[in-house]
């Protein structure tokens, strides 16, 4: 294939002939890909978040005052029998119990040091029914069945409490892959216009193949190779954003007290291993589709 | 080699056809002369041969290829065994003359090795081998047109087709270019001329095909240029 050297030279001389033109378009492609991949690590902490989550959630059953007084092992009467109607609930997984006493202990755990303990007493905790759930979006139909039986003082499902991070992180992810379409839209444009002024300046050597009957490979394949380096360096350039993003942005803001445990860190890998190869196989495929359109639109073979 | 049945071109934009009815056959090794005023349909026959065009009626045949069902992907194997040459030269004006022969190989898919021996002997052949390492504006117009026709020959063409090739030449660098394609077509290559050159075409002597307004006006076997008119 003495073809293959030909279609790259003239490749990279159409980038290098158009320098301030092919920056910009790498830059564009840069920035709407970074802008994809920030949106894929947000969808993968999602997740990853959601795991953590979902797996430690419950519903919290619990009891009143008369129920929760001096009953170590829910073997009270009312306790047994809510604890039988979870058990055989299609929709839960397992059931467990804390006692009023267990509660006041890891309570004294948590806040250790603290001056709330003062004002605790073991009285003022209830025993609870912690109740994991076969599909853990279902917690309303339990909140519902069992908030009003004897012996229940209120229902709450846990999930309810850590909605509104997910809607946090929901939005990291819509913002992101927003601004990535309408950058890509740029992008596109871009390489577009960059094939038609590249195929206009060389107008004269694409007629003269045509003339001497060369074929498609010479005539179209070095202006998509120009649309895919550009792809491809926007993508490089796009994980090395995402790196710098995630060192000098993305770890500080994790590490700060307040959400280091509720958010796990974004790894080096997630971006090196996950995001980067997406983007530049996206970059590439999607650079080469812009220039095949255009090639096809607006240059004649 | 070549023939053409009963081919009409309309282009959209025009109210007379281009090209009207005209039949014709060239015989392999034949020198025509295709003569005719500015807008008789000249330059439209040439690209009709080349598949630049497809006849609006009628059939147009290369050696074995009805070209007008030619499929795309088949239309550069067409091309490469015709040769074209222009007025303009069409030179790549950043390459030396060597290159711009070369080139025609190079996109052609031609190995390092044929490029290698078929340069030298195209230079040999239209004279110019002393200056392969020019660059095309440091050339004189013959020079020039001389590198086009090597560039041309390269591909080692069935058929040269040449659009005025010497529309913006002096008479005796004229003469010259026509020395040279006599050469070639003694040596077997068939070539279509379209010209103005009332000269040329006198002193030349050969088959003289006129359009005009279209249609085929004369064909004489060894034709002057102005007989009628």
């Amino acid at each position: 294939m003495n073809g293959v050297g030909f279609v790259w030279r003239e490749a990279v001389a159409g980038l290098r002939r158009n320098v301030t033109m092919s920056v910009a378009m790498m830059l564009t492609t840069a920035i709407s890909l970074g802008m994809l991949g920030a949106g894929l690590l947000a969808v993968r902490t999602i997740d990853r978040t959601q795991d953590l989550y979902y797996s430690q959630l419950a519903v919290q059953v619990a009891l009143d005052e008369p129920t929760s007084a001096g009953d170590p092992d829910c073997s009270s009467p009312t306790c047994a029998a809510l604890r039988g109607q979870l058990q055989s609930d299609p929709l839960v997984a397992g059931v467990t119990y804390e006692s009023r006493d267990a509660a006041y202990q890891r309570f004294l755990r948590i806040y250790a040091g603290q001056s709330i303990l003062q004002l605790v007493r073991p009285q003022s905790l209830p025993a609870t029914l912690r109740v994991t759930l076969r599909d853990p979006t279902r917690g309303d139909a339990i909140v519902q069945e069992f908030s009003n039986r004897p012996g229940v003082r209120n229902v709450v499902d846990q999930r309810r409490l850590v909605e509104d991070l997910f809607t946090f992180l929901g939005s990291v992810r819509n913002a992101a892959f927003g601004l990535a379409s309408v950058q890509a839209l740029a992008a596109l444009l871009l390489i577009s216009n960059t094939i038609q002024v590249s195929a206009f300046t060389r107008r004269t050597e694409v007629g003269i193949m045509r003339l001497v009957g060369a074929t498609r490979w010479y005539t179209q394949v070095p202006f998509l190779i120009e649309a895919v380096i550009t792809g491809v360096v926007g993508a490089v350039l796009a994980t090395g954003g995402l790196v710098l993003g995630k060192l000098f942005f993305i770890d500080r803001l994790l590490s700060g007290r307040l959400i280091s445990n509720a958010i796990p860190a974004v790894g080096m890998s997630d971006v090196l291993l996950f995001v980067a190869p997406l983007l530049i196989v996206i970059g590439a495929v999607i650079a080469a589709a812009t220039g095949y359109v255009t090639l096809r639109l607006y240059v004649r073979s | 080699m070549l023939r053409l049945e009963n081919v009409t071109k309309i282009y959209p934009t025009s109210a007379r056809p281009a090209l009207d009815g005209v039949s014709m056959d060239v015989e392999a090794g034949e020198f025509v002369f295709l003569i005719g005023p500015s807008g008789s349909g000249k330059s439209t026959l040439l690209r009709l041969l080349l598949r630049e065009e497809v006849p609006s009626g009628g059939s147009v045949y290369v050696a074995n290829w009805n070209v007008a069902r030619l499929p795309n992907r088949k239309v550069p194997k067409l091309r490469q065994r015709m040769g074209c040459v222009f007025q303009d030269f069409r030179l790549l004006p950043n390459r030396s003359v060597a290159d711009n022969v070369a080139f025609a190989l190079e996109v052609t898919g031609k190995s390092e090795h044929t490029i290698r021996t078929v340069v030298p002997e195209m230079l040999e052949l239209v004279n110019l081998t002393g200056k392969a390492d020019r660059m095309p504006a440091e050339l004189s117009g013959g020079e020039a047109q001389r590198v086009a026709i090597a560039r041309a020959l390269a591909n080692r063409p069935l058929v040269l087709l040449a659009d005025e090739p010497t529309g913006n030449l002096d008479p005796e660098t004229s003469d010259d270019i026509m020395l040279l394609l006599d050469r070639i077509n003694r040596a077997g290559t068939t070539i279509v001329m379209a010209t103005h050159d009332r000269q040329i075409v006198d002193a030349m002597r050969r088959r003289v095909v006129e359009l005009h307004l279209g249609r085929l006006a004369r064909d004489d076997a060894r034709g002057v240029y102005g007989a009628r008119r």
